[in-house]
């Protein structure tokens, strides 16, 4: 259990929360019962076998997907009372995500990945622009603006992509094995910028992950098994 | 960058695809234009017909023959400012060379003052009227016989045995593009002095009235008809229009398949359209679920897709449209204006209007062929789209 | 070979994508087969309309019954010859007039067509033994009797059984009956009795043609050359089948091409439909080609492969276009005699000869399309599909 103290009040509560799957008329329980806390501020790495619910949890951080039963609170919003719709436009203002293959648009340049959340919002082109300018810059690539995915290295386009995960500047960024498609170096270099928005810019990571050394860089690290936190 | 900019970005992804799918949209839109102009066109000599002309046949049948005396009944009739008659002479060149052209025997004193907008030489008509043996002929006609005024011209006819030998006397014009240029013009009463007309001896093929301005043609159709409703060959009078139409009769049946047909070009079109969007949309099923999870609305994810496809649609009907304009108005119409199908299209060009309602048709179309791969993929579970990686 | 079951799988992996192009090609077949049909269609309605045995007798110049006429010093004329079958009906010579009427369709459009009145002696009907009354009965000679033919009965004003119309004022016309003549073209006409019918157009002297039945076929260019040596009588002798073979020429001819160019311009769209999706399969399948070339498939067997899936996607458009084109024969279709002017019913006609060059037509159409995507797949690299 994670009951931990941390220096903030916690982001994400997750209360009795189970999440079943059904194939077919068989159900697949991969969460069942699971309480959750982490504080605001905090970078935590989550580990453990494959096919032990690990992203199916990260999703119902993230709103992607509601619990079975159980109350999930980010944020201060009760997820499992909001809509979609509701649930959408929350994600936009409160989630980045960085997924494992990146994920990039491949049409758009660095520039255009990166603005396509802020489309969501009221902000004109100049200000879309600036703030374009400072997530790329933030992640060292100001440079690559002009560039289109295929024209950038897998660290790289893992860089863009966490650019347009802070653009909106949201409270939780969470990451589904960002490293997982990466070698060493990349991995280090996208590790140390998860640190550095934790640290500098206060960002609350929950980050998904098989990479031992991934999970060193966290400040907590847990493990799901079975549909359980140990 | 806007939301379109991804829409439009997208049709690079798969050019050959999108080339592909823009030309047989470009090709329906093509064809559909074709076959309209064929029914317009096929239509227009009926449409095009003057306003202020009725027409008047013997009720029972469109071979039958009205008395001579009925001209003047009908040019006694108040409201009615010019009569003439014609008979139908059924033309046929001799050393079929020519397939088809019209050949009337009309009142020489009358018929192109009624027929205003075939326009003759003063001088040429003033001498057709002392000749009974001339004719007057079409420019187009004059062009496939090779004949100008002053030369002979030999004509048999289905009708009336033989072989008629005329003398050009002139050639009249169109003042507008529907008139036929491939009539020959004899004299009514030339062929009614010869006895091979002995049959038909004082009898007229139809009547055609021109009305004064404020007498409706349905009022001054109404009045002509009573007055030979008590003789032994009644008449049905008709807008020139109406007229004109009556000999296309069953063929309105072929022209409702031709209208079918070009419905079914659309359908195939928005299958292809449809096809290629849930081809696109499949592809990208995983990349609609960044975008679901980035925050963007279901309506987002279809209106990027029906965006897609009305961008498609467009290109496909514009460049449809200008392949219509240059194989039709500018290749395939001069020739047809100018070779032997002349007579069945005098004009041949596809007007602005049915090019418009190409691309109205395409768009619309193109929205509905969104529509479906469009909710699929709005409806996906984020969660879902993102596990796809096919 | 690469096993069949991975094009099929291929094709119902991609339902909505297989359905939308199959069913592209199935309405081109329909298209292609209808036009086809139609034209078989006025071919069976006119061209079988006519007998060997039978001549059909004009004036000099005219194309047409219709504008045809006969006196009757000629009528008897043509009885004088050897060849004729005396003992036949009428004995042997029978001369008609033949009359377009307009009449108003009776769907109540207020539509107007022309139908072809035929008057006919007393022996008219027997002189074509395939005619028969359906229902109703004949009509009396000398009287004002007249009966439809089955195609058109019912669908102009006043021409149905039991009801009248006019040719001339005050002297109806009574339906009595309706006749069928194995569907020709005669069943789109209206018969009735020769004088009746003369008169009221005041020709009381003439007909417009002849029909003569000859001993055997082969009597006939002698007949002709009896008939059309004496330069004063201005006739024409004709085979009654070549008659109306020549026009059914012109009315199946205009229908059947301009059929024939819209399909093949229709095919054009369809190819291209698919050319797409054949070329989703293949960038669908680009690893799994990789796969098959590394096992050691050859660059032929893939293009066989995919090609096979072509066929197989026509084939299925094929199918549905030919199963619904089977429904037009429940439609009869009115177009017209160009050399009457009158509206001859017909109907859609299938034949097999029709349902094999349509199946034809549509793997021809998957062929091309398929042709260049099976290609592309053959050219696959084996090592760097497996890469990409
Ligand atoms: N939408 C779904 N429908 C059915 N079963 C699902 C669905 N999503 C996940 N599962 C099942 O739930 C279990 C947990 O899946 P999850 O993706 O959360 O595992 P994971 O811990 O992320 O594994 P990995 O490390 O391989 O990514 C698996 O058995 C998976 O098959
Ligand atoms: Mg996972």
């Amino acid at each position: 259990m994670a009951t931990e103290s941390s220096n903030g009040a916690s982001i994400v509560t997750l209360k009795d929360v189970t999440k079943t799957f059904y194939r077919g008329k068989e159900p697949i329980h991969v969460l069942a019962g699971l309480d959750l806390d982490v504080p605001s501020g905090s970078f935590e790495a989550l580990m453990g076998p494959s096919g032990s619910g690990k992203s199916t949890l990260l999703n119902l951080i993230a709103g992607l997907d509601r619990p079975t039963s159980g109350e999930v609170t980010v944020a201060g919003a009760n997820l499992s009372r909001m809509s979609d719709g509701q649930l959408a436009k929350w994600r936009s203002q409160t989630i980045g995500f960085v997924f494992q293959s990146f994920n990039l648009i491949p049409v758009l340049t660095a520039a255009q990945n990166v603005e396509l959340p802020l489309l969501l919002t009221d902000l004109g082109g100049a200000d879309r622009k600036s703030r374009v300018a400072t997530a790329l810059r933030v992640v060292g690539l100001e440079d690559r603006m002009d560039h289109y995915p295929r024209q950038l290295s897998g660290g790289q386009e893992q860089r863009v992509a966490i650019a347009r995960a802070i653009v909106n500047d949201p409270k939780i960024i969470v990451a589904d094995e960002p490293t997982g498609d990466l070698d060493r170096k990349s991995a280090d270099d996208v590790l140390t910028l998860m640190d550095k928005l934790n640290k500098e810019l206060g960002k609350t990571i929950f980050m998904v992950t098989h990479d031992p050394a991934a999970a060193e860089k966290a400040s907590v690290q847990r493990k799901l098994d079975k549909g359980a936190l140990q | 960058m806007n939301s379109a900019t991804y829409a439009r970005r997208n049709l690079s992804r798969r050019k050959g695809r999108t080339i592909l799918t823009v030309i047989a949209t470009a090709v329906a839109v093509l064809i559909f234009c074709a076959i309209r102009t064929v029914d317009v066109n096929f239509m227009a000599a009926v449409d095009d017909a003057m306003a202020d002309r009725i027409a008047t046949r013997h009720k029972v049948s469109i071979t039958m023959q009205l008395p001579k005396r009925y001209i003047d009944d009908v040019r006694g009739i108040p409201g009615v400012t010019k009569a003439t008659w014609g008979n139908w002479f059924d033309a046929k060149d001799p050393k079929e060379r020519i397939p088809f052209f019209q050949g009337l025997a009309v009142d020489h004193e009358s018929w192109f003052d009624v027929y205003d907008d075939m326009v003759v030489d003063p001088a040429q008509l003033a001498e057709w009227k002392t000749t009974p043996s001339g004719v007057i002929i079409g420019d187009k006609l004059a062009e496939l016989f090779q004949v100008k005024p002053g030369d002979k011209l030999t004509i048999s006819s289905g009708i009336y045995p033989g072989d008629w030998e005329f003398k050009v006397i002139g050639i009249y014009m169109p003042s507008r593009r529907t008139v036929d240029r491939n009539s020959v013009i004899l004299r009514w009463d030339f062929l009614n002095n010869d006895p091979r007309a002995e049959l038909v001896k004082d009898q007229i093929g139809w009547i055609l009235t021109r009305i004064g301005g404020n007498s409706s043609s349905a009022e001054m159709s109404r009045a002509i008809d009573k007055l030979f409703d008590e003789r032994d060959d009644q008449t049905v009078t008709m807008s020139e229009r109406a007229f004109n139409l009556s000999f296309m009769g069953a063929f309105a049946a072929v022209l409702t398949a031709f209208d079918l047909v070009s419905i079914v070009i659309l359908l195939i079109m928005t299958l292809i359209l449809a096809n290629t969007l849930a081809m696109s949309v499949r592809e990208r099923t995983n990349e609609y679920g960044v975008l679901r999870a980035i925050g963007f609305p279901p309506k987002s994810i279809f209106g990027f897709i029906v965006g897609e496809s009305l961008l498609l649609a467009t290109l496909g009907g514009l460049l449809g449209c200008v392949l219509t304009y240059v194989l039709i108005n500018l290749m395939l119409g001069p020739w047809l204006e100018s070779g032997p199908m002349a007579t069945m299209f005098p004009y041949f060009r596809t007007p602005p209007r049915v090019m418009a309602l190409a691309m109205g048709l395409a768009l619309a179309l193109g929205l509905l062929a969104g529509l479906l791969p469009a909710r699929r993929a709005a409806k996906l579970k984020v969660t879902d789209a993102l596990r796809r990686v096919d | 070979m690469v096993p069949v079951r991975y094009n099929i799988r291929s094709l119902l992996v991609r339902k909505v994508t297989t359905f939308a192009t199959a069913i592209g090609i199935a309405l081109v077949v329909f298209v292609f087969a209808a036009a086809q049909m139609l034209g078989e269609g006025v071919n069976r309605a006119l061209a079988n309309s006519g007998r060997t045995d039978t001549v059909i007798v004009l004036r000099k110049g005219s194309d047409a019954e219709l504008s045809s006429t006969l006196d009757g010093e000629r009528l008897n004329m043509l009885r004088s010859n050897s060849a004729v079958a005396s003992s036949a009906p009428g004995g042997g010579v029978i001369g008609e007039s033949v009359l377009v009427i307009t009449a108003e369709l009776a769907d109540g459009s207020g539509g107007i067509s022309n139908v072809l009145l035929r008057g006919m002696p007393a022996d008219g009907m027997k002189f074509r033994p395939e005619a028969r009354i359906v229902s109703g009965r004949a009509p009396s000679p000398g009287t004002n009797e007249v009966i439809v033919g089955k195609s058109i009965s019912g669908r102009f004003e006043g021409i149905a059984p039991g009801k009248t119309f006019e040719v001339r004022r005050n002297r109806p016309l009574l339906v009595v009956g309706e006749f069928e003549t194995g569907g020709t073209s005669y069943q789109s006409e209206v018969w009735g009795d020769l004088d009746t019918i003369r008169a009221s157009v005041g020709r009381e002297s003439v007909v417009s043609s002849a029909r003569v039945r000859l001993t055997s076929a082969s009597a006939f260019e002698g007949y002709r050359a009896a008939m059309e040596a004496d330069k004063r009588l201005n006739l024409k002798v004709m085979r009654e089948d070549d008659y109306f073979k020549k026009a059914s020429e012109q009315t199946s001819g205009f229908l059947a091409g301009m059929g024939m160019v819209i399909a093949i311009l229709f095919s054009i769209a369809a190819m291209i439909g698919a050319a797409i999706t054949m070329n989703g399969a293949v960038a669908n399948r680009t690893r799994e080609i990789g796969t098959l070339r590394a096992l050691g498939f050859s660059r032929l067997a893939i293009l066989t492969s995919f090609m096979l899936e072509a066929i197989f996607l026509s084939l299925i458009g094929a199918a549905i276009g030919l199963l619904f084109v089977q429904l037009l024969a429940l439609v009869s279709f009115p177009t017209m005699n160009f050399q009457t002017f009158s509206e001859i019913v017909i109907r859609f006609a299938a034949t097999p000869a029709i349902m094999i060059s349509s199946t034809i037509f549509a793997v021809a159409m998957g062929l091309l399309g398929g042709l260049a995507p099976a290609i592309r797949a053959a050219r696959i690299s084996p090592v760097e599909a497996m890469r990409g």
